[in-house]
């Protein structure tokens, strides 16, 4: 093996250990991402949860966005943003979750 | 006057000489199985805390740190850069909670000294909230604790931040669907 194959394997072996401790993108680990429980949450006492508790919102959120998704793997018709406008997101979830 | 110059003189020359001798003769024990002495360690806590203190104390905290959008967008970077270290409702050890020294504060237990949220004085509350940012940001010297402000930028340490406000009050469920990255998400709430 010459000077310069070693040379350049040396270089590419530090290129790819730099590049893998670069700034990961939350994009990065969607890979390995796994979906929010959320039919979890229906077992769930309704009665002790606050609406405007801001974990609350975030769960319903995270629900929302996955069931959106949900919609998206299920069947290839575009989404309809406008319908779930006039529900709200609030409502919209406890209509699905109740 | 002079003799007791003198004599102070050559007691800071001993004792430097003997600091000097400990050190090169690589008696005190690093291994991270071993722990300081509690002189070593009340000394490195105290350097390290007054450090933070006077490092964050000029940091400004957003006023909607509260909001389920930071909640959200914080919960899933928690679980994939902190967790491991620092666990999460359900787990109460692991390989790195119980090797690394000194051990990685368990951050979902409300009396942690990392978290103090829940105290009454609000001076109190941003004081701890500061601090969470500025470790999370700088990391801390030989303590495992990275700086992950070199490659994050400042709105997504503070949705961990947020995410960490409420971390105590989760059950394994909640921690579960907070933390999962959605793909219409992306992990950025700011």
């Amino acid at each position: 093996m010459n000077i310069k194959t070693i040379t350049a394997t040396l270089a590419l072996t530090t290129l790819a250990f730099t590049l893998s401790a670069q700034a990961h993108s939350p994009s990065e680990h969607m890979q390995d991402a796994e979906a929010p429980n959320c039919a979890a949450m229906e077992t769930m006492d309704h009665s002790k949860m606050k609406m405007d508790d801001p974990m609350m919102q975030a769960m319903m959120k995270q629900c929302m966005q996955a069931m959106h998704e949900g919609d998206h793997d299920d069947s290839e018709t575009p989404d309809e943003p406008e319908k779930h406008e006039k529900d709200g997101d609030t409502n919209n979830f406890k209509h699905k979750h109740k | 006057m002079k003799s007791y110059l003198k004599s102070l003189a050559l007691t800071g020359t001993v004792i430097l000489l003997g600091a000097g001798i400990y050190l090169y003769s690589g008696v005190y024990p690093m291994g991270a199985d071993t722990p300081h002495n509690s002189a070593t360690y009340w000394l490195l806590e105290t350097l390290r805390e007054r450090s933070v203190v006077r490092a964050a104390e000029e940091l400004v905290v957003p006023a909607d740190i509260k909001s389920a959008e930071r909640l959200l967008a914080g919960g899933a970077d928690y679980n994939d850069m902190c967790a491991s270290c620092h666990l999460k409702p359900g787990v109460t050890e692991n390989d790195f909670s119980l090797g690394l020294y000194p051990s990685p504060p368990n951050l979902t237990l409300s009396d942690s000294d990392e978290i103090q949220t829940q105290a009454a004085d609000v001076e109190a509350t941003n004081a701890a909230i500061k601090r969470q940012f500025w470790i999370i940001k700088h990391g801390i010297k030989a303590s495992g604790m990275p700086a992950w402000g070199a490659n994050h930028d400042d709105p997504r340490i503070w949705n961990m931040v947020a995410f960490l406000q409420r971390l105590p009050e989760l059950s394994a469920v909640q921690y579960q669907i907070l933390t999962a990255r959605n793909k219409a998400s992306k992990g950025h709430g700011h």
